[in-house]
């Protein structure tokens, strides 16, 4: 899958400047390069009653069956986003939709993260006026587009900060107008903490 | 494109000056400019240079030779004014508006401009859009288009302006018929008889309209516009009772039947749908008018309207229901005015009335009613011979939101008399409509629910009752009554009337409109028990208009006339200009996905605003060859939609080229040719550049032809 491969030679750089970092670790004495950054796509039905979970640290999706886990982060479902803790998940996990260039972002908050107080009331806004996306019911490629200056400051299920931007979310089997398409392809990018920092 | 267009214009200017320079020398010149009478910027019969407000008189003979057989075709083809297919609100994303297609005036949407017909309102928008295919024109004297807000005398909705519908006053016996042919299997049949005897008079009107629609798009199932019928008949009895009394009784009947056949999904299984919305308007109105004396008269009246719209669809296959929409409306309105004074350029008029409103709707939960009542002030002053000034306020108290105060100052000083500049200042609102007050719909389909603001708190609760929200949900903060107010307008208006000679006349006309507490959607903070949102409304944005019309007359003799106009547009929403300059309104490259700050150079204004807009019209007559031509051009420059071709930078904004759909040229053309004394004949062509836009113009056909056969009998 062409997606797959962009992960990995994602990784591969990432795992690259880890490995200068430690070279130039004995002589600078500067920290171990804790986080990662990678630009992912996740490809999920477009019609379903199952999310489908997400993990930040191990950069690829988790099996359905591990939802009462704190294996995954957050999870997709169609246009709706869910974090893990509280009604969704058994996780610590907790949210902020944060304004702002996502660069330009460089330490998470310590407080400030909603999460899912029930299945109808999640914390990230996914309504039509007021979402974390544009949709005009009337372009005929019925795209969802992803809010500019707008991304995602997540606390994962188990205590550690990551940031996320949803890039893009395209169709995939849509011919339209008069059939339905079959899946959506979600991409995104974040950086993930591994030390526990809140520092990206 | 638009350089396409700037080349015809081009062409067209010097060859027609040419052609009337030379006529010009060897015609008559008595032909001049009309100074015409109005009756909608004053309430009262006023000379066009003696009202200080921006007005256009689309007059019968302009309407009687384009051919056309549709208000909304004339309505289009005059400068400033762009058929637009949405309401203000939601425009602001661009979506157009399933319901038809209005006028927009300065900017603002169909819901902000009020039609009259004889200075009566037509009920019955849907989604703020009065559909116009219910007026027949043939029966028209002519019609008045005010700019600015005319709140002060007409209430509300009369934001952008007014385009009052004024019929034919019966004065000669005479019967007349037309038969309208034209392209899609479109045929029009009019009848029109006038009686008049000493001291009464009749006119009869009706009219028959029926096209078997067209298909823009064959990959999408159904047509773009589907087969309909339209009836209209129309009746006025005027009785002189004496001299200084008089009576008239008029009444209007409309129905329009169209065929549906579309397309929905269930479960994401396509079915064809059939049926018929039905639409019916009626109204009836009695008026006594009494001269007391030479400074004092006065008239009352009453006025009743009801409309309905009924759409019924069947599941083709199963031949089950699948959705049935009705809606009622009724209006009932008694009105006084009194006109003191002598001199008609400095009368005093006042006036007072109550509205009594219903709905009944499939979509609400019960009859729905809103009363009001109204008084009116205005006084027009004569200064110095040189300046006409009108003073005038309205109060309008109704039973669900505050009182309103929209007071107008105009004022216009005659520099000569060749040069009359003219300003106005007024306040306008609108009302919120029954639909963001009274709403109570569940979309059975998809399952979400939209509330009007006096709705939520009850449907919430019921809602919640019936295990459709969650119990640990608070709806606490939704439960008092929703306290919608109006949308609210400062309009001004300036510019000057010029008549260089009298051939010839320019008027040029600066405007300005704020609008605040914009009516939007929104959706709820929490979903209903299946996920689904729900959709309630308040008051929002704040929006402003502005720009610049001119327009000019060429009256070259008896036979030739050419006429003008451009309009320069700016609309922009306000808190997109706030979050621009506090630096927080970002945009995304959808290829690079770098993240910038939008800026105040890159934000071109609200979706669905051409900022140039213009058109020529050229009418010729040959009185030997009984024969004349009329050619028409409307120039639309660009505008932007949302999302276009699958673009979107992510700011939510127009900022961006590729959001902006190319301009385009209307150019329709008709000649007519008298047979006779009693007929004549005319054959045109509409859309000659064959523009479509099967998106974002579903009202344009391509090419098309028509012909008109026209009997007139006179005494």
């Amino acid at each position: 899958m062409k997606m797959k491969t962009m992960k990995l030679s994602v990784l591969a750089f990432a795992a690259l400047t880890i490995g200068i970092a430690s070279c130039e670790k004995d002589k600078d004495k500067t920290p171990v390069e804790t986080k990662i950054s990678v630009t992912d796509s996740i490809e999920i039905p477009f019609s379903s009653n199952k999310y489908t979970f997400y993990s930040f640290k191990d950069s690829s999706v988790v099996s359905n069956s591990d939802s009462a886990t704190n294996k995954w982060d957050f999870g997709i479902r169609f246009v709706n986003i869910i974090v893990n803790s509280n009604a969704s998940g058994p996780g610590n996990g907790g949210v902020i939709v944060q304004p702002g260039a996502y660069d330009n972002f460089t330490t998470a908050p310590t407080t400030g993260y909603s999460y899912d107080t029930s299945a109808i009331k999640p914390a990230i806004d996914a309504g039509f006026t007021s979402g974390w996306y544009i949709y005009n019911p009337n372009d005929p490629t019925h795209t969802f587009y992803p809010k500019a200056g707008q991304f995602f400051v997540f606390r994962t299920a188990d205590n550690h900060y990551a940031k996320m931007e949803i890039l893009a979310v395209k169709y995939s089997g849509y011919t339209g107008p008069n059939t339905p398409p079959t899946t959506l392809i979600y991409k995104f990018r974040y950086t993930y903490q591994a030390d526990g920092s809140r520092n990206f | 494109m638009s350089r396409k267009i700037l080349y015809l214009f081009a062409i067209i200017i010097p060859f027609f000056s040419s052609v009337f320079a030379q006529s010009h020398l060897s015609a008559d010149s008595t032909a001049r400019l009309l100074d015409e009478v109005v009756v909608t910027a004053t309430r009262t019969e006023n000379k066009v240079s003696n009202v200080p407000l921006p007005i256009q008189v689309i007059s019968a003979k302009s309407i009687r030779l384009s051919g056309s057989q549709k208000l909304i075709d004339i309505l289009q083809m005059q400068s400033g004014l762009v058929v637009a297919n949405n309401p203000l609100g939601i425009s602001l994303q661009g979506y157009p508006n399933p319901f038809g297609n209005g006028i927009q005036m300065q900017g603002l949407d169909p819901a902000y401009t009020l039609i009259l017909i004889n200075g009566e309102p037509l009920i019955g928008r849907n989604a703020g859009i009065v559909n116009l295919g219910r007026i027949a024109i043939g029966n028209i004297k002519q019609i008045e288009i005010i700019r600015g807000p005319a709140t002060c005398l007409y209430g509300s909705d009369a934001l952008a302006g007014v385009i009052n519908i004024i019929t034919e006053i019966p004065e000669k016996n005479s019967f007349s018929f037309q038969t309208h042919y034209a392209t899609n299997n479109t045929l029009g049949l009019t009848a029109a008889a006038i009686l008049k005897q000493k001291k009464t008079a009749l006119e009869l009107f009706a009219n028959r309209y029926s096209s078997d629609g067209y298909d823009l798009d064959k990959n999408i199932y159904g047509k773009t516009i589907d087969p309909f019928t339209d009836y209209s008949a129309s009746a006025k009895f005027i009785y002189d009772i004496n001299d200084k009394s008089k009576f008239t009784l008029s009444g209007r009947f409309f129905s329009e039947k169209q065929f549906n056949n579309y397309l929905i999904y269930t479960e994401s299984q396509p079915q064809v749908v059939k049926g018929t919305t039905t639409e019916t308007d009626k109204s009836l109105y009695a008026r006594f008018d009494h001269k007391v004396n030479t400074g004092l008269n006065y008239t009352g009246s009453l006025y009743a309207t009801s409309y309905n719209n009924n759409a019924t669809v069947f599941v083709k296959k199963t031949d089950s229901l699948y959705e049935k929409i009705e809606l009622d409306e009724l209006m009932i309105r008694p009105e006084v005015q009194v006109n003191i004074g002598k001199d008609p350029s400095s009368l005093f008029v006042s006036g007072a009335g109550y509205n009594f409103e219903t709905i009944n709707s499939t979509r609400y939960s019960s009859q729905k009613r809103m009363n009001s009542w109204y008084v009116f002030v205005q006084k027009q002053m004569q200064w110095k011979e040189r300046t006409n000034i009108i003073l005038g306020a309205r109060f309008d108290k109704n039973s669900l939101y505050p009182a309103q105060l929209s007071p107008k100052l105009a004022i216009a000083y005659k520099l000569n008399p060749a040069f009359i500049i003219k300003g106005s200042i007024g306040a306008g609102f609108k009302a919120p409509d029954f639909r963001q007050q009274f709403l109570n719909f569940s979309n059975s389909l998809i399952g979400y629910a939209l509330f009007g603001a006096q709705e939520l708190g009850h449907g919430l609760q019921e809602l919640q009752k019936t295990g459709q929200i969650s119990p640990d949900i608070d709806i606490a903060p939704y439960l008092a009554p929703g306290d919608l107010s109006p949308e609210k307008s400062i309009g001004i208006n300036a510019g000057f009337d010029y008549t260089i000679n009298e051939h010839a006349v320019v008027k040029v006309n600066l405007f300005r409109n704020d609008i605040s507490n914009l009516i939007e959607s929104y959706n709820l903070p929490f979903n209903k028990t299946n996920n689904q949102a729900i959709y309630s409304y308040m008051n929002l944005n704040k929006v402003f208009t502005e720009g610049a019309e001119a327009n000019f007359s060429y009256i070259f003799n008896s036979n030739f006339s050419l006429h003008g106009g451009y309009q320069y547009l700016i609309a922009k929403d306000k808190e997109v200009l706030h979050q621009i300059e506090e630096k927080k309104l970002f945009k995304r490259d959808p290829v690079t996905y770098e993240t910038s700050l939008v800026t105040k150079e890159e934000y071109k204004g609200l979706y669905n605003r051409s900022r140039h807009t213009s058109n020529l019209r050229f009418q010729y007559s040959n009185i030997l060859y009984k024969a004349s031509a009329f050619i028409t051009a409307k120039y639309r420059g660009s505008y932007g939609f949302s999302s276009l071709n699958g673009f979107q930078n992510g700011s939510g904004v127009y900022d961006d080229d590729r959001e902006s759909v190319n301009g385009f040229v209307l150019l329709n053309t008709t000649l007519s040719k008298q047979i006779g004394n009693r007929w004549d004949v005319q054959a045109g062509i509409e859309n000659i550049l064959n523009y479509t836009n099967k998106l974002l113009m579903p009202n344009i056909y391509g090419r098309s032809y028509f012909i008109n056969v026209n009997f007139k009998l006179e005494k």
